[in-house]
């Protein structure tokens, strides 16, 4: 089998052993896959690609592992000096429990260490935090199972941190009235929350248990704290990907209160360490291509583009501002990509995603200006447009985290999200790497 | 007269080509495929705004960082 004339050279993992291997991204006819032989587990397949979109086009502007990177990478993982990104933004662990006990997916496996205590994580809140700069992303298992929480937060901003995020599941948000509020008190800037679909049935199905007005709870009461709510989804294969459409329009529906959909498909590391199927694996042209059918006009063709700030496989982002109505007003309207890939693409990208997913200050929310406007005419009044794009910004975004099935190190070496680990940084997909149960 | 065009002092009063006094008038701008409107201190004869610096370092600097990519 000849892997055609297209194909690329990186390097990728044996999902079995986890051993660096050479790999090839090779052209198969309907699909690209990532293709690679262990001389003890065989030889590996998975589709990146489904021509949905132009493969070139999405990945040309992808920062190459010419020289093969590290050596030692991933096994040695830290960052090291070939890896390209800066931090955009730091994850911490700050549980390892969680008062869901049943997801199908989830990036945590089953706990192995003891719970980190307060003083732990004030002593790395102080090696992570660079006064102005960081963006932290508190996680877990759910955080929000700790009751010092609020004060982790208000230390964290003490620090100086210039947002601070909390990837949650919106069980505490939504059933005590006034925890949103503490946590923004203390400075909490955004909510990530887990939110899979607009029916209890994909629920029950990836989270063993109906959620549905829980979550409209937790985003209400965010809402009321002017803490902005981004919904992330988990797309799994014939469970919500016909649902992306109506997701969307949730969201809107509910903004100013949210603030974006961030989509992740299903990947198998953490709870789920098991091999797939090539038809189980969403890739990330086939999502932006659902996104453009099941949204219509509200997501024009084109308006999605690539990440620069990370690896153009590994996400893709539009703004828009919501209208009355439900409308979604795109930014992205000029063919030109105006991000770049410069040094400062982790910064840039910091701010991006700070400034969309925050809602903004209580005063500017009290102003007469809050409405949505009423149509995209009234956004050419300059006043108008600058209070719709921050009371009503609106971020279709989405992320594919890699597994040990389709861990491309060059995708690895461009990824800006590092989980603090040890005292170190560590790309997101390499801390959470699993080797697949065959 | 927007509050940003007639702040600085040395704002121009008249035309510098045709000498007579500036109105308020609407004025257009286009970045990044998206044209938007405002107010500004214009010359009813050959329509030349003045673009204050306020209004450029301002509100306009901030349409761009809106719409620019991460």
């Amino acid at each position: 089998m000849t892997a055609g004339e297209n194909a690329e050279r990186t390097f990728s993992v044996c999902p079995v052993c986890l051993k660096r291997l050479p790999a090839l991204r090779a052209d198969r006819g309907d699909a690209v896959t990532l293709e690679r032989t262990c001389r003890e587990h065989g030889f590996f397949s998975a589709p990146i690609w489904r021509k949905r979109l132009d493969f070139k086009e999405w990945t040309e502007d992808a920062a190459r592992l010419t020289d093969g990177g590290n050596p030692d990478c991933p096994s040695a993982c830290g960052l090291c000096a070939s890896h390209i990104r800066d931090t955009c933004c730091v994850l911490l662990e700050v549980t390892h429990k969680c008062d869901l006990g049943s997801c199908r997916f989830c990036f945590a496996g089953a706990p192995r260490e003891s719970e980190p205590t307060r003083g732990q994580i004030s002593a790395w809140l102080r090696m992570i935090v660079r006064s102005g700069e960081t963006f932290l992303q508190l996680s877990g298992g759910e955080p929000t199972t700790r009751d010092d929480l609020p004060e982790i937060v208000a230390e964290a901003r003490r620090l100086g941190c210039k947002y601070i995020q909390l990837n949650s599941n919106g069980i505490r948000l939504a059933e005590e009235p006034d925890y949103a509020q503490a946590l923004a008190a203390r400075g909490l800037s955004f909510v990530f929350l887990q939110f899979d679909g607009v029916n209890d049935d994909i629920y029950r199905h990836l989270r063993g248990r109906e959620m549905l007005e829980l979550k409209e709870r937790a985003i209400q009461s965010c809402g009321r704290a002017g803490i902005g709510v981004t919904l992330v989804p988990t797309v799994v294969r014939g469970v919500n990907d016909g649902m992306l459409g109506d997701i969307v329009r949730f969201g809107v529906a509910r903004s100013p209160a949210v603030r974006g959909v961030h989509f992740q498909p299903a990947c198998y590391l953490g709870r789920t360490p098991r091999d797939i199927s090539d038809y189980d694996r969403i890739t990330i042209d086939e999502l932006l291509e659902e996104l453009y059918r099941q949204c219509g006009s509200a997501v024009p063709r084109g308006s999605l583009r690539p990440s620069s700030c990370d690896h153009p496989l590994c996400g893709f982002h539009a703004g828009f501002v919501a209208l009355e109505g439900g409308a979604l007003y795109s930014l992205n309207r000029d063919e030109r990509r105006n991000g770049d890939c410069r040094a400062d693409a982790s910064a840039r990208s910091r701010e991006f995603i700070g400034r969309r997913w925050s809602r903004p200050s209580a005063a500017c929310r009290a102003s007469p200006n809050h409405a949505a406007a009423k149509d995209a005419g009234e956004l050419t009044d300059l006043d108008s447009f600058l209070a719709g794009s921050k009371n009503h910004s609106f971020t279709i975004s989405g992320m594919a985290f890699q597994d040990a099935g389709n861990l491309d190190l060059e995708r690895l070496a461009s990824c800006s999200l590092h989980v603090f680990r040890d005292g170190a940084m560590v790309p997101f997909c390499a801390r959470y790497l699993t080797p697949l149960a065959t | 007269m927007r509050e940003d065009a007639g702040a600085k002092t040395n704002a121009p009063s008249r035309c510098m080509r045709c000498g007579v006094k500036l109105e308020p008038m609407r004025i257009q701008f286009g970045y990044l495929g998206h044209t938007f409107h405002t107010e500004a201190p214009g010359c009813p004869v050959c329509g030349q705004a003045y673009v204050s610096e306020e209004l450029a370092t301002g509100r306009m600097r901030e349409v761009e960082t809106s719409l620019e990519d991460k």
